[in-house]
């Protein structure tokens, strides 16, 4: 057990190791061995930062939090999230009456660029809030259909912070609302490379799938190289609402003509 | 509410057309008092800014290298069913959302395609994607969370095997009883048949003492025909058969016919050993046991006298 919760030592590095770092550094790769390799042996030796194998440069950060009122699956997924994807951060609950722009002085404040920000209303309906933080294209969505991590059906496992792999239908490079979401959601959901908090490995995967002019995430765990997967969790499903130029505000660039709200 | 509206306040379809203008221009002149009038919005029209969308877009796009995305879109893999025309693929693409098997289905085949397009890809730019055995890191769910999902897995299992288990005993147990009865049947068979027999000596109708050799002439018998056969061949009991016949499907009808041409042209019931008086041979006791008729003994009697 003990074994299994060991965390890696990324950054923080004991000082007696540092010389034997060095020192594999400094070897010339002079032998036309794969990357994997030498991340495989020195994972042998000694639990490895393959940070310092590359620097991180995107630099992506995300912020995800909620409103008040939020239920416990909502709670619950938002922590999934935040465990999935190593390159957010969290802050505190945010009281609906102030306005939404002020999330993005939050933002700021946490010099954070991307945004998933959960609005419950009437304790019932979950909204998601998916914005890139100072200028750019902001989204709002009705979540149904939430499953979480914690579900006993979702059978599948993954890193703590591994990488994921991105899987589109191929109805989002039709429409141009799509396209936009696309991008949205890949700049969001894509672990940076040589993130300090990430594990090199890429074991799991992402869909999004767009059907019944909803979009439908799913979480796989890749087992075998031939292509064989479980589920991990969570799941949900996202209900395009509108598309703004903004961030949080803005004139709207598309309405989701299907969208029926859960009030009416 | 009772101002008199310009032209007519009936509600006449052939006139409504014209009325409706009327009272447009009216109301827009200011005209018409609110109440009865309805100002009604045209449809909403849901916004779609395609330029501004694809501004947008491109404004936003980042030009990362694909290993830092690590995105693809692609189909879902085409699903292996046997010879089927091109059309007839194009036509599965249409998934049913309601259909929550083909819905999941259709989302793991586009995973799957996905990670085969990819692949060879990460091979190629170094990137690992297998954990080696001795990688321990922390996990996304808990060991005790892997356990529950475990133990909750081969509780499922084991109730399912139970179910399994329990039909098969079910069924032989159908089996076993019928089994049952056909041994109980066939013991009852052969005691009656030996009584029979021995009853047969007894009386002097046969003076040979084959049946306590065992089952050979039944076994001759019976080695064409299983129990099964035996039962089936001889059908309903004769008594059976004639009650079928008095009481069965409805029972008699009334003053049916019965001398009729299918009745006297029915031989069933000819038995041809008993028309020709080659009936059962009873042997007697050296033949002095055959006691003659009355009218013959009276011949006697008086022959003799």
């Amino acid at each position: 057990m003990a074994a299994t919760k060991r965390k890696r030592r990324g950054g923080l590095a004991v000082p007696a190791k540092r010389p034997r770092k060095s020192g594999k550094d400094a070897r010339p790769p002079a032998k036309p061995r794969d990357k994997a390799e030498e991340a495989e042996e020195e994972d042998r030796n000694r639990i490895p930062g393959p940070v310092c194998k590359g620097k991180w440069k995107n630099k992506e950060r995300i912020l995800i939090f909620s409103s008040r009122g939020i239920n416990f699956r909502t709670r619950h997924l938002m922590q999934d999230l935040r465990m999935l994807m190593p390159h957010s951060k969290a802050d505190t609950k945010m009281d609906r009456k102030d306005k939404l722009f002020v999330i993005n002085e939050v933002c700021e404040m946490k010099n954070c660029n991307k945004c998933i920000y959960f609005e419950a209303k009437k304790k019932q309906d979950l909204y998601m809030w998916l914005s890139n933080s100072p200028h750019g294209p902001s989204a709002k969505f009705l979540v149904q259909n939430i499953h979480t991590l914690a579900e006993l059906k979702m059978t599948g496992n993954c890193l703590k912070g591994s990488r994921p792999l991105l899987s589109f239908d191929p109805a989002f490079d039709e429409l141009p609302h799509y396209a936009l979401l696309k991008e949205l959601l890949i700049q969001i959901f894509s672990t940076p490379r040589y993130h300090p908090k990430s594990q090199p490995f890429v074991d799991h995967v992402f869909t999004f799938t767009v059907l019944d002019n909803r979009i439908w995430f799913r979480n796989f765990q890749i087992i075998e190289e031939d292509a064989a997967l479980v589920e991990i969790g969570p799941r949900f499903v996202l209900n395009l609402i509108k598309i703004f130029q903004g961030s949080f505000g803005g004139p709207t660039l598309y309405e989701n003509p299907h969208y029926q709200s859960p009030n009416m | 509410m009772d101002t008199p509206l310009p032209s007519g306040s009936d509600s006449d379809s052939e006139e409504s057309l014209v009325t409706d203008r009327e009272l447009q221009d009216a109301f827009s002149r200011g005209l018409l008092k609110p109440g009865l009038n309805v100002v009604l919005e045209g449809p909403k029209k849901a916004v779609n800014d395609v330029n501004g969308l694809k501004q947008c877009l491109a404004e936003f796009k980042r030009d990362l290298e694909w290993v830092e995305r690590l995105d693809v879109t692609l189909g879902p893999v085409p699903e292996i069913s046997g010879p089927q025309s091109t059309p007839q693929n194009k036509d599965q693409k249409a998934v049913d959302p309601e259909d929550d098997f083909q819905r999941e289905m259709s989302f793991y085949r586009q995973a799957q395609a996905a990670v085969l397009a990819v692949l060879p890809r990460l091979h190629q730019l170094k990137v690992p994607t297998k954990r080696p055995t001795d990688y321990f890191a922390e996990m996304a769910k808990s060991d005790q969370q892997m356990q529950k999902i475990r133990q909750k897995l081969q509780a499922k299992q084991a109730t399912m095997e139970k179910s399994e288990k329990a039909k098969q005993l079910r069924a032989l147990r159908k089996y076993g009883k019928k089994v049952q009865t056909e041994v109980l049947q066939k013991r009852q068979r052969e005691k009656a048949h030996m009584m029979n027999a021995i009853k047969k000596y007894q009386k002097g109708f046969s003076d040979k003492l084959d049946f306590l050799d065992g089952d050979q002439k039944p076994v001759a018998r019976g080695s064409k025909e299983g129990a099964k056969g035996q039962q089936t061949k001889k059908g309903p009991n004769a008594k059976r058969r004639y009650k079928n016949q008095k009481f069965g499907f409805g029972g008699k009808k009334k003053g049916s016919k019965w001398n009729t041409r299918e009745s006297y042209d029915d031989v069933s019931s000819f038995r041809a050993k008993k028309a020709h008086g080659k009936g059962l041979k009873r042997p007697g006791k050296k033949g002095s046991n055959k006691r003659p008729g009355k009218q013959t003994r009276e011949k006697m009697k008086s022959r003799a006298r």
